[in-house]
């Protein structure tokens, strides 16, 4: 808030400030400037937050002038400050040290007017060079500065250009200056805005408003545990989002908002639908078959992110749950979702290990802090409101062949033919053909387009959210309540999420605060859509549709008067998707609620104690029916029974995290220095319920009580953490920086010998332009830092012990039972260990017009938790074997160039641009070559990890070719495959980032962000399906009298063999030789569109709003580039990374196109 | 870390279990895989499907590793895993030494299906993952695992005792020492017969040892009576996904009917004038024997639209198909080793002079009889009565002079659903004699044996391509070592 300090605040506490002797005393800021103004009888005009809980500590007795008082008041408070006129001083953040006011819409800059002590009668001060005296401007121009909430600017300075004329506005933000004539041109300027030059242009009233110069400004960045660090001191990489990137284009999943925009964060929106998980790896994945998650930390305290993700085929293990029974591939979503945009307030993105270092363990990946709203960004009650609207448009890539039709071997379905369904290796399409599909329902053989685009609606989502926010001089709180429904684009799909949040501070006393925050979630999704696999899943059946099937066919002969499947294709895993849609169900339910509290106190005024306490438990209701009564591909229940399986269950989870913090700040000459010492005990306990009834007595009853075979589980889950932890940073005369940090885990997961791991991080920066001065860099720093990270995170409690298990059901009375599972235990794992060193620099230069944030990093993981797939001959199909080892190489650019900026128009362009590459240096051994398999694609090929290539290889038959190349083909035509898996490459992308350009022309913005990702491969699964049911254009060839492949036969002859074309293009599946189906999964993408504008100036002065804005935003607009065939890159649901590049038919991606509408009180 | 041994102790989770529930885990799993139907059950031309995709394998003579493998990760997953573990765990326990003894049958019965299917395969260091941190198991070949499965056979066989723990929970014989004695004995043989050509000293040595005490009554034979929560893997198929596209091969329907044989109305069906799969509904079902045609071989789709347009059919789903709701309805057991099969073994042992007791003749017809009484005993639809089995074994006697030919084509119909021994005694008798597969894309004109799993070229690559190199190429035409 702008203030003057008080005059009759100052009475009180000016005795004692002036009538000290020699002793140190120590006072709040605040009332040290209330007594200089009442000394001096002068104003001074400050931003409360910069002076608010700030003590001084003087020895002087008294002070010649108010410059001399100042000096020495502001000497380590990081602010500095102004003569604005005869009488009236402002005070600013010294550069480098003012906290940025994160340019989001809910700045904590916002004046309030209640707090001005002076009337608006004030005197309206003028400052002229005594030169200009003689010289007479007849021309007075007044007029308002506004700041960027639109509340008066006190202090901005206003020179008329080309003269030494000038002028200071007010405390409400008015000013008055003689110009010589209507041409004259007002120079407006104030630390840390942007100047802006206005044409008087004959106007006798010139009003604007001021912004906020953010490239200028230095953070105040959010570390580990919550502590406040100054940006520049540190010797890591970190990334902040503004709440604005997250709120108005915003995704049901707050996460995905931000693909593209964050350097060296790859996020992956999966096509799962609205309640579905986000995908995010910082810096690449580095663990072998683990988990790679960042993890989420929520106002200083861990949360939960369990993932409910489809990962159909992971043979490894990274802890995600999967769904029982089988039929049930929908995405479930993860911990992410439960969060509404609008309560955060800044989101910090702890990339390396160096900056995570103090979380530890569940650190390795990367940290996601979030920081929610505590208190309002006016003095007073402040009310917020904001109405988001998208409209999600299904996006079709398909280009199949629509030349030949329904049918197999080359002949439609025509009485006594099969029903094909699911085939187009049928007649080329000629005018008057019908065919007989259903028994005997003839219709015409014509191509039927479109149908993806016919069968999905349209989705949307709808989010209203109104925050409520108290701020008093001693704390505040924020209250909002937000509601998001979503309707998914498959017709029966929708997702809702009511959020809660409460955020709280208090200051009891200068000594004593404290602060908390409790989110309450409701989420509901209902019907979550199937994918990747056959049985249910709409995509797959729907993008496999014969061309020439009708989708009304299917619609109105989806089943039977009984509720039966009509079988419409041999093909009966290919349930028809109308039943799919009318019979199967799905609801999940979770309710979540998540906080902490803490206290804070100071011991003394360089030593604090904080205490917290965290809790985040939530509990999840699941209900689907795997394979609805009637299904085509299930076999009939025993006689008095109609089949289908439901499965019911109930998940509980509890993470509780307790901690305390000391810390120690204390300067010694030049030597700045900083200690913490702090301890977590993290303790989780997870449980479930859940029955599985297989075969019902009364049909559409699906209730565990109806079942006949009743498979019941309980399964319990406990594991803990302990750890100590501390840091300790020592600062040279603000330039020169140096952190080390120090971190032991006990873990209980891990035998007693390996339970505990201890290490350490150090990291320096060095700020080279507060020694070094240049004209053209304003801000300079270099960083470097090393870090070791343990992690027990692939580890699950108990899995030093094999389980032996008894099935539900008897066979004729007799139990059956088993080792659990087919992972063999392996009680001697370690906790592994990552060691990343990184350096990079910031450079601001050509004031601000140029800011570059550059980091490379290599990253070296060991002793990692290997689960190799291992022969089935040995009896198990996976072990846990810590030998793995990785590394993660690369280098992450954020370049911030602003081409124009002048008083109308502003082009800023942000390019961020990120390149990994992570390579596995060792498996059981590194002998280089050996590998293991970590997951299998749903159809064919696999993924795997190799000693000394890239992670995430993909690997299926190819085709065998002789030495020059040339395929070689059997006597039958058919392509010969290689005798062994070849290795098709990475499906990791080398290259992510964006660009943004966003424009801002009297107060109009627009936006738009391109993002890529580049160098990865996939393994189709959607071309796969297609080139093997003929819809893929490849197929066409060799539809009139067979394929004769391209290449040579056995013998080195050219290949004159014909073969039948279905069998041809049938080796993807037959032989799985999937080499026609591998493509670069690379994109370039035209992500975002957002178009904004600022209506509160246009407001009338009389009415309740204090500010309204809009926004126009667009999502995934347009594909640029792409090099895969019929899908869009993204539009696969894997949350494992175990299945990255196995792409299996998701849902269509959607363009998004929407408002925002943000209004406050 | 007060506390957290205890923490990370499992609450709810059992870290034992009585090994006969296990050994019954390891016995259901000897129960033949969908996939026999894809393979072993159409080489030997009773059963096909025309169709492609996943359903590509004998019926055009092509190489789907996606079935190839089944019998592998089965036999492996469900049995060698389990048998491996009760071995380890009650070896050295006196007290459960029977338990000890069945699991060593049930492993040996899984390894010789395992080996006829694929040749070399991991024996000495297979199902030691747990034991023995064996991961990547070396391959045995043929030639080394036979004369161990009869070892094991033989000495498990031997050390079975009354005066044992009687495993009353066992589901395949309720613990039975004589059963199980008698189960031991049978597996010996088919081991011993198994050798005849490529080994017939040995061969002889082993049956004649094996023949005194083998299963020689229906209610003696090993099988898995599947209930409503345990089906029968290949009934469930063809109740399912593949209800209609699966259906008996003209060769063997042709054999039946010319020589009348009451089986053929047992176990078939076709549903006259049935369009589409949808149509075969038991309405338009008939067993009438004489209007049952039998697919004829190496016919795709289009091939088979055509077969059943010559035939006179109304589409080529009216060909006759196993009867999905009598013979191989979801509950139907799964024969492991029965009386006939044993009988027509001991027909050709006493016929080689192996044997001394009884005449071929006797266990010809034993051997009929009893296999016709098997058939009776799955559904009452599918009773055989006894005057019709008189009347076919007098319209059918036994000729000496084709002794060979005679017995091995009862095995081939006694083996009926059980592809894997149907196929191993094809190949090793020759008989009966097929045709080869005409399809034009096939890659052999017969299947001698089934292709290495992709997962095992992929993760055991090293030991995999040792076996390759000493057995030959992994691929349908490769011989097995007997088969030689």
């Amino acid at each position: 808030q702008w203030a003057l300090a008080q005059y009759k605040e100052a009475l009180a506490s000016s005795d004692r400030f002036q009538s000290e002797g020699g002793a140190v005393t120590s006072f709040a800021l605040r009332d040290g400037l209330t007594s200089l103004e009442s000394q001096f009888d002068v104003s001074i005009a400050f931003k409360d937050d910069l002076v608010a809980q700030k003590t001084v500590r003087v020895s002087k007795k008294k002070y010649r002038s108010v410059e001399e008082g100042l000096d020495e008041l502001l000497k380590n408070s990081g602010l500095t400050y102004e003569k604005a006129g005869a009488r009236f001083f402002v005070i600013y953040p010294k550069k480098g040290e003012k906290t940025k006011p994160d340019g989001n819409l809910n700045s904590p800059l916002t004046a309030s007017l209640t707090s001005f002590p002076l009337t608006p009668s004030a005197p309206v001060l003028t400052v002229s060079d005594r030169s200009d005296r003689a010289r007479r401007f007849d021309v007075t121009v007044t007029g308002k500065v506004l700041d960027e909430n639109g509340n008066g600017f006190p202090g901005v300075n206003i020179l008329v250009k080309g003269t030494s004329t000038g002028a200071v506005t007010n405390t409400a933000g008015d000013f008055s200056i003689n110009v010589p004539d209507g041409n004259a041109v007002l120079v407006f300027s104030f630390v840390g805005y942007i100047s802006q030059e206005v044409s008087v242009q004959n106007r006798s009233v010139v009003n604007i408003t001021m912004k906020v110069d953010e490239s200028d400004l230095e953070e105040v960045v959010v570390t580990a545990l919550g502590i406040e660090k100054s940006a520049k001191s540190l010797g890591f990489a970190t990334s902040k989002v503004k709440s604005d990137e997250l709120t108005i284009n915003r995704t049901p999943n707050l996460m995905n908002a931000l693909q593209g925009k964050v350097a060296g964060v790859n996020i992956s929106s999966l096509g799962t639908g609205p309640g579905g998980t986000s995908k995010i790896r910082i810096r690449g994945q580095s663990s072998i078959s683990g988990q790679n998650n960042p993890l989420i930390v929520i106002n200083g305290v861990p949360i939960d992110n369990t993932n409910f993700g489809t990962n159909p085929g992971n043979n490894a293990s990274d802890n995600s749950i999967g769904v029982r029974g089988g039929g049930n591939t929908s995405d479930g979503g993860d911990g992410l979702s439960s969060i509404n945009p609008d309560d955060v307030e800044t989101m910090t993105i702890l990339k390396g290990a160096a900056a995570a270092a103090l979380y530890g363990s569940r650190a390795k990946d990367g940290v996601i802090m979030i920081t929610t709203k505590t208190k309002g960004d006016t003095q007073g009650i402040g009310v917020t409101y904001n109405l988001n609207y998208t409209n999600e448009t299904p996006l079709d890539f398909t280009d199949y062949q629509y030349e030949y039709g329904q049918g197999e071997q080359g002949v439609r379905p025509t009485a006594p033919n099969p029903t094909s369904g699911q085939w187009s290796f049928g007649e080329k399409f000629q005018p008057g053909m019908t065919h007989i599909l259903y028994d005997g329902l003839e219709v015409p053989y014509v191509p039927q387009k479109g149908i993806i685009g016919d069968f999905f609606r349209n989705g949307q989502n709808v989010t209203n959210s109104i925050t409520l926010t108290s701020t008093g001089d001693k704390g505040g709180l924020s209250l909002s309540f937000a509601n998001l429904d979503s309707k998914g684009i498959v017709p029966n799909n929708t997702y809702n999420r009511k959020t809660l949040n409460l955020g709280f501070g208090y200051d009891l006393s200068p000594k004593f605060s404290f602060g908390g925050n409790i989110n309450y979630s409701q989420e509901e999704n209902e019907n979550a859509p199937n994918i990747g696999q056959q049985d249910n899943t709409i995509p797959v059946a729907l993008y496999n549709m014969a061309n020439s099937m009708p989708l009304e066919i299917l619609k109105e002969n989806a089943y039977n008067a009984v509720g039966d499947e009509i079988v419409y294709s041999r093909f009966r895993n290919r349930t028809n998707p109308y039943f799919t849609l009318d019979k199967q169900f799905q609801n999940v339910r979770r309710d979540r609620v998540f906080g902490n509290i803490h206290v804070k106190y100071k011991i003394l005024p360089w030593l604090s104690v904080q205490g917290r306490v965290g809790q985040d438990y939530w509990s999840r209701d699941q209900d689907y029916n795997n394979f609805p009564t009637g299904q085509a591909s299930r076999a009939p229940a025993p006689a008095g029974f109609v089949n289908g399986v439901y499965t019911q269950e109930s998940r509980r989870f509890r993470e509780i995290n307790t901690d305390f913090l000391f810390s120690a700040n204390k300067t010694f000459g030049d030597f700045g220095t900083n200690f913490t010492f702090g301890g977590n005990h993290m303790e989780r306990r997870s449980d479930l319920n859940s029955v599985q009834v297989t075969d019902f007595v009364i049909r559409d009853l699906y209730t565990v009580q109806n079942g006949r075979a009743k498979d019941p589980i309980y399964d319990l889950n406990e594991r803990a953490v302990n750890s100590l932890y501390g840091s300790a940073e020592v600062a040279y005369r603000n330039r020169l920086f140096l952190t080390g940090t120090l971190r032991n885990d006990w873990f209980s997961t891990l035998s007693k010998d390996n339970r505990s791991i201890l290490y350490p991080s150090v990291s320096a920066s060095w700020v080279f332009t507060e020694s070094v001065s240049s004209g053209l860099i304003n801000f300079g720093k270099l960083r470097v830092a090393y870090a070791e990270v343990g992690s027990d995170s692939d580890v699950g409690p108990y899995s030093n012990v094999l389980f032996y298990n008894v099935n539900a059901n008897l066979l004729n009375g007799q139990p059956v039972g088993g080792p659990l599972g087919g992972t063999l235990p392996n009680p001697n794992l370690r906790p592994m260990r990552i060691g990343e060193t990184e350096v990079g620099f910031e450079l601001n230069m050509l004031n601000s017009r140029v800011t570059l944030d550059v980091a490379a990093y290599r990253k070296l993981t060991t002793d990692q938790i290997v689960s190799a797939q291992i022969s089935d001959a040995s009896g198990y199909l996976n072990t846990s074997i810590n030998s793995g080892q990785s590394s993660n190489k690369g280098i992450e650019t954020l370049l911030t160039l602003v081409p124009v900026e002048n008083e109308s128009f502003v082009w800023e362009s942000t390019f961020n641009a990120a390149y990994n590459v992570t390579e596995v240096l060792s498996l059981l051994t590194d002998t280089p070559g050996e590998r293991i398999t970590v997951g299998t694609h749903v159809f064919n090929g696999e993924l795997r990890q190799i000693v000394g290539m890239e992670m995430a290889q993909i690997a299926g038959f190819g085709y065998k070719r002789d030495e020059q190349g040339r395929k070689i083909f059997a006597a039958n035509g058919l392509p010969i495959r290689t005798p062994d898996l070849v290795n098709f490459g990475s499906a990791l992308p080398k290259w992510i980032g964006g660009w943004n350009n966003s424009f801002n022309y009297k107060g109009i913005a627009f936006s738009f962000l391109i993002d890529f990702k580049l160098g990865g491969k996939m393994l189709s699964g959607t071309n796969f399906n297609a080139t093997r049911h003929g819809l893929h254009k490849m197929t066409l060839e060799g539809r009139e009298g067979g394929v004769v492949g391209d290449g040579v036969n056995e013998a080195g002859e050219t290949n004159t063999a014909v073969a039948p074309v279905q069998s041809y293009w049938e080796v993807v599946r037959s032989q799985a030789l999937v080499e026609p189906v591998i493509y670069d999964a690379g994109y370039w993408k035209l992500r975002q569109v957002t178009l904004s504008y600022d209506f509160t100036k246009h407001l009338p002065a009389e009415q309740p709003f204090r500010s309204v804005k809009l926004s126009l935003v667009a999502n995934n607009v347009l594909m640029i580039k792409k090099w895969v065939d019929n899908i869009d890159p993204e539009s696969f649901g894997y949350s494992s990374d175990n299945l990255v590049g196995m792409e299996s038919t998701g849902l269509p991606t959607t363009r998004g196109l929407g408002f925002n509408l943000n209004v406050k009180f | 870390d007060e506390g957290f041994d205890e923490l990370n102790t499992n609450k709810v989770r059992a870290t034992t279990l009585d090994p006969i529930i296990q050994l019954n885990a390891a016995t259901l799993g000897l129960a033949f895989p969908t996939a026999t139907l894809i393979y072993e059950v159409g080489v030997v031309q009773q059963v096909i499907s025309p169709n492609s995709g996943v359903l590509t394998g004998a019926n055009y003579n092509q190489d789907n590793r996606a079935s190839t493998q089944v019998n592998w990760q089965n036999y492996y997953q469900n049995v060698v895993k389990n048998t491996s573990d009760v071995i380890s765990r009650t070896k050295d326990i006196p007290a459960q030494s029977n338990v000890y003894n069945m699991a060593r049958i049930v492993q040996a019965h899984a390894f010789m299906i395992l080996t006829d299917t694929y040749g070399s395969v991991p024996f000495t260091e297979a199902g030691r993952g747990y034991s023995d941190q064996i991961f990547f198991p070396a391959y045995d070949t043929q030639e080394s695992i036979y004369p161990q499965i009869i070892q094991e056979l033989d000495q498990a066989g031997a050390a079975l005792s009354l005066s044992g723990k009687i495993e009353t929970a066992d589901i395949l014989y309720k613990g039975s020492i004589p059963q199980w004695k008698a189960y031991a004995n049978s597996l010996l043989l088919r081991a011993g017969m198994r050798l005849s050509r490529v080994n017939p000293t040995l061969a002889q040595q082993v049956v004649a040892k094996a023949a005194p005490a083998v299963i020689l009554a229906n209610s003696g034979n090993a099988l898995i009576a599947h209930d409503a929560n345990y089906t029968n893997p290949i009934g469930n198929m063809l109740n399912s996904t593949e209800a209609s596209n699966f259906f008996l091969a003209a060769p063997f329907v042709n054999y039946l009917k010319a020589t009348g044989d009451p089986r053929l109305r047992a176990i078939a069906v076709t549903y006259v004038g049935a369009k589409s799969g949808p149509e075969q509904t038991p309405a338009n079902a008939s067993s009438d024997p004489a209007i049952q045609v039998g697919m004829p071989m190496g016919n795709d789709n289009a091939g088979a639209v055509k077969a059943a347009a010559a035939a006179g059919l109304a589409s080529f789903y009216e060909f006759a198909q196993v009867d999905r709701r009598r013979i191989t309805k979801l509950q139907a057991p799964n024969f492991l080793v029965t009386a006939s099969q044993n009988l027509l073994l001991l027909a050709e042992a006493r016929n080689r002079g192996w044997i001394t007791t009884g005449t071929v003749e006797e266990y010809y017809r034993n051997a009929v009889i009893a296999h016709m009484n098997q058939i009776s005993s799955i559904d009452p639809a599918s009773t055989i009565p006894q005057a019709a089995i008189d009347q076919y074994l007098a319209a059918n006697p036994f000729d000496p002079a084709k002794a060979l030919e005679q017995i091995n084509t009862q095995y081939w119909i006694s083996s009926f659903l059980n592809g894997p021994e149907a196929f191993a005694n094809f190949r090793r008798s020759g008989f009966p004699v097929l045709q080869e597969n005409p399809f034009p894309g096939r890659e052999v004109p017969f299947i001698n044996r089934l292709t290495y799993p992709n997962s095992e070229i992929s993760v055991n690559g090293e030991n995999v391509g040792a076996a390759i190199s000493a057995q030959g190429p992994d691929d349908l035409a490769t011989k097995v070592w007997w088969h030689k």
